[in-house]
């Protein structure tokens, strides 16, 4: 049989649905301490002393820690993007704070105990003298002459800036039918991943060896930036990545908790475990999104769109050496997504704030600039009278126009978004919805429908990055009794991937998945590789295994063929067996062919082959531009999944409360190897992206107080918030990869984003609604109904 | 402090010395070993700690050890006998993807178990509601309910 295309449930599934996965926090080594972190209560303050006196004379104490010592004996945090070489400001972030603190939550000192207790309180017991500054909590206010400098030896708040051109955007809009200039504006909110971030650290000074065992995303990457940070060989540690109970790109290194826990392990000799608390994942565990998207788009009265001036004003709070702030050079990096428009000014302003940092989570910035593009589709639609689904399928770049470069330099590799939509539009039967809602409207109940366009692209490979690479290693072994071991450079957080690698690999060499074991997340057994972020797990990671397949399966063929005395270019491999073309009987079994190369590696059919079943290869994604053109534009992303969403709600105008009666979409991610796989992804990801549109929300106050800091405060989605989905796939392949496959993992987050606003304009569009600012919570939605009517309600 | 406790969990009778600052999932976690049940926020909001305690689902991160005593507690791990004698609620989950990262899916399960106990043939809003104490953010729950939907039949088709 044939497994790529087939839906296949995933491999991990028995073990974790029987309760007997391997988290970081199952682990209990003997003589185990824990770590406790003292965090900052203010969002900007100067540290004028710490005494530590009370927490060290507590009974079960082991070690207390604070900046000054992290100062003297680490290096500032190793960043994941090369600064310098992205044009952006770096910050020297240590493990713990030894001067100035910038966001609440921020590590300032760290106790190690015997029980988790005992380190709580003698954290709490530590005693810092503060001296409170003025925090900076708005973008807008930051960058204003005098504002208070969250870095004050940058001059200013501005983290990295960009100005795409293309065109002539000042004759496109003196020749425009018409303007329209507006607002989108995001929250901020995050990931929160079930799992809490863990870390378990062990030293053996016999083996001079630190193992670090990590609910991360990026074992190679991680073990990099700890060795960097500790200033010790890369050799001396071991990163593994037991079961990750999910990751949503916010277990990509490097945490301070990270380099402090392994500087302490090595220094008390102790294995020591650190499990973060809801609270302290909230408040430190990385944030994302909260942008401001500015936006003036000149069109004609046919709905295309022929001019666009964008201004991206991002808060990515405190700078870190996370990668989170990359997410808002990618906002505008992807606009104008989908759609061809002749003349373009795109503008960055990264901005710092005494908030919580940004870190990767999943939709990177690329869900902002789509929401963007569905607010500004949805009003040209508006202006012009034309329908909503139309004025997209007018502007957007059509299929035989690809590669496509855009404005910022991106270089879309394929797509057919007209024929995406289109059927979308068919699965939720467009055309007669306005029927269904004056029906519905008879009845009292207010029905609306929404579209909403995302475009994602993956595989993200930036210049000089540690941990951003377009490319990916893999080893495959065939092993003498025809069983084959696959290792892998990138990790699962629980998607899935391991289970595409081995249906890629099972097909290549032609043998039953049944035979297959996958191994990942672990630095001293997997090849070099870059783990899991931007849906690069099957588009390197599987095309990495493809290409060391390859080279066995070519091997084995040649072996096969002395076997079977006839030429290799007449064998074939499936079902666990190199078969004679046209003549399937003649065959030789894949064990035998393996036992051959093996134990007969002297003999006739394997006499000219060398010795051993084992690939090592990497794949390297050819779509990468890093030679910065004339404008100084380099092409990061190599592919480009796109999806149409179409939604109907029903909202309750009298309370703003909304419900989704029905959410279809129609994806494309290119060849897709598991579609239930797939399938399952993307519900995530609707779910993750209706929560931000709707429910998740990270409040601060002015003093830049967290004031969403449990589960009760920060409400995700729960399944009665939610409805099923319906999903179709449609296959664009990509012409870069060896079998067409551009990612998946990211997509389904963004189209909730316009789609829901969409959908609830149009649901009140009598009533004349305009929605611009998420997320969309009844009070929200009611606030812009009652302005829709002079605010007298 | 400690506190002497007897507790049964998952048929098993034990008596332990609890830290009387130490919380239900705590204890069957560190003490007894039973790394199934998960924690996910500490204040009963997640679900991923759910266990049954004399009968009723609770967030065993909300309960003190030291409270339990004398009471009767099932876990994940008291519910299959081994990796192919799955309870039929796993075997869904494991068939109908379910799951995905696992780290909520044993609280999951437990909730989904008593839903079924109490309601055999619930519809798809039942479900939700049975399961809305429990979040999940890799699976939308949208085969979660179709697991638990299929769970319910073979439940219902096995009587």
């Amino acid at each position: 049989m044939k497994y790529i295309g087939t839906g296949m449930t995933s491999l991990t599934n028995r073990q974790l649905a029987a309760g007997k996965g391997t988290f970081v926090a199952d682990y209990k080594p003997e003589g185990m301490l824990h770590m406790a972190v003292l965090r900052s209560p203010y969002a900007s303050a100067r540290i004028r002393s710490i005494d530590t006196k009370a927490a060290e004379q507590m009974p079960g104490v082991v070690y207390v820690i604070t900046g000054q010592e992290v100062a003297a004996n680490m290096n500032p945090i190793f960043e994941a993007y090369d600064t310098a070489a992205m044009g952006a400001k770096g910050v020297k972030w240590y493990a713990l704070v030894p001067e100035r603190v910038r966001f609440v939550g921020e590590c300032v000192a760290a106790v190690v105990a015997e029980d988790k207790w005992t380190a709580r309180a003698a954290a709490d017991a530590i005693e810092v003298d503060y001296e409170e500054l003025q925090p900076v909590t708005d973008p807008e206010k930051a960058m204003e002459p005098g504002a208070p400098l969250v870095e004050p030896e940058w001059g200013d708040n501005i983290l990295v800036t960009r100005d795409f051109r293309s065109g002539d955007p000042d004759k496109a809009f003196a020749e425009a039918d018409g303007t329209i200039s507006g607002v989108v504006k995001q929250h901020r909110y995050t990931g929160a991943a079930i799992e809490p971030r863990a870390y378990l650290a062990n030293y053996d000074p016999y083996q001079d060896l630190l193992t670090f065992h990590a609910s991360t995303q990026n074992p190679h990457p991680m073990r990099v930036f700890l060795a960097e940070t500790l200033g010790i060989p890369e050799t001396s540690i071991r990163v593994i990545q037991p079961h990750v109970g999910g990751g949503f790109g916010l277990k990509i290194p490097t945490f301070q908790e990270e380099p402090l826990l392994a500087y302490l392990a090595r220094k008390l000799q102790r294995p020591i475990r650190f499990v973060a608390e809801r609270t302290e994942d909230l408040l430190a565990g990385g944030h994302a999104r909260e942008e401001r998207l500015y936006y003036e788009v000149a069109y004609k009265k046919d709905g295309t769109v022929t001019g666009l001036r964008a201004k991206v004003i991002a808060d990515v709070g405190a700078p870190s050496a996370l990668c989170g702030w990359g997410q808002s050079f990618v906002t505008s990096y992807c606009i104008p997504t989908c759609y061809k428009i002749p003349n373009n000014r795109v503008q960055l302003f990264s901005v710092v704030t005494n908030k919580c940092p940004w870190n990767a989570y999943r939709g990177y910035g690329k869900e902002a600039a789509s929401f963007m593009m569905d607010r500004i589709m949805d009003n040209v639609a508006r202006e012009t009278g034309l329908d909503r689904a139309e004025v997209r399928l007018r502007n957007y770049i059509q299929p035989h126009e690809f590669p496509y470069s855009q404005v910022s330099g991106a270089m879309l590799d394929s797509g057919d978004y007209p024929k995406a939509l289109r059927k979308v539009l068919d699965m939720i039967d467009y055309e007669n919805f306005p029927a269904m809602q004056a029906a519905a409207r008879k009845e009292g109940r207010y029905l609306g429908i929404g579209i909403g366009q995302e475009l994602t692209p993956e595989g993200c490979s930036m210049p000089r990055s540690t941990l951003l690479g377009g490319w990916d290693g893999c080893t495959v072994r065939v092993n003498p009794s025809g069983q084959v071991t696959i290792l892998t450079g990138v990790t699962s957080p629980g998607s899935g991937n391991e289970t595409a690698i081995a249906q890629i690999v099972a097909d290549e060499l032609g043998v039953s998945i049944d035979h297959i074991k996958v191994i990942q997340g672990d630095t001293d057994t997997c090849p070099y590789g870059l783990g899991n972020y931007s849906s690069r797990s099957i588009i390197m990671g599987g095309s990495a295994a493809k290409v060391a397949a390859n080279e066995l399966r070519e091997k084995m063929l040649k072996v096969a063929s002395k076997l079977l005395e006839v030429a290799p270019d007449d064998v074939d491999a499936e079902d666990d067996k190199f078969f004679l073309k046209g003549a399937p009987t003649r065959f030789v079994t894949f064990k035998e062919v393996a036992s051959t190369v093996y134990r007969d590696c002297h003999g006739k059919a394997a006499f000219d082959v060398e010795p051993g079943l084992e690939a090592t290869r990497y794949f390297k994604h050819p779509n990468v531009y890093h030679q910065p053109d004339t404008q100084g534009r380099f092409s990061s992303y190599p592919s480009w999944p796109n999806q149409a969403v179409a939604i109907i709600v029903e909202v309750d105008p009298e309370t703003g409360k909304f419900k989704i009666v029905r959410y279809c979409a129609v994806h494309d991610s290119g060849v897709v190897i598991n579609p239930l796989l797939a399938e399952a992804n993307l519900h995530g990801g609707f779910v993750q992206g209706i929560g931000g549109a709707a429910f998740e929300h990270l409040v601060y106050d002015e003093s830049g107080q967290l004031l969403t800091t449990t589960f009760m405060d920060y409400t995700c989605p729960t399944a009665v918030d939610v409805p099923s989905f319906e999903v179709a796939h449609q296959e664009t392949p990509s012409p870069f990869t060896p079998l067409g496959t551009k990612g998946v993992g990211e997509s389904g987050v963004t189209g909730p984003l316009g789609g829901l606003c969409s959908a609830i304009e149009n649901a009140l569009a009598d009533r004349n609604v305009r929605l611009t600012e998420l997320p969309l919570t009844p009070s929200r939605v009611w606030e812009a109904i009652s302005a829709a009517q002079g605010g007298n309600r | 402090m400690k506190k002497t406790i007897q507790i049964t969990v998952n048929g098993k009778s034990y008596s332990r010395d609890a830290d009387t600052r130490q919380v239900l999932a705590d204890f069957l976690r560190d003490e007894l070993r039973l790394t199934g049940t998960h924690i996910g926020c500490g204040t009963g909001s997640c679900g991923a700690c759910t266990v049954v305690l004399d009968g009723r689902t609770v967030k065993s991160c909300c309960i003190l050890a030291a409270d339990v005593d004398g009471q009767e507690i099932t876990t994940i791990e008291g519910i299959s006998t081994g990796a192919q004698q799955l309870h039929p609620i796993q075997e869904a989950f494991v068939e109908f993807q379910g799951l995905q990262c696992g780290y909520c899916t044993p609280g999951m399960v437990l909730s989904a178990m008593q839903l079924l106990k109490e309601n055999p043939n619930p519809s798809e809003d039942e479900i939700r509601h049975g399961i809305s104490g429990n979040l999940c953010r890799c699976t939308g729950y949208h085969f979660i309910v179709k697991s638990i939907q299929e769970a319910a039949k073979r439940l219902q088709a096995s009587k």
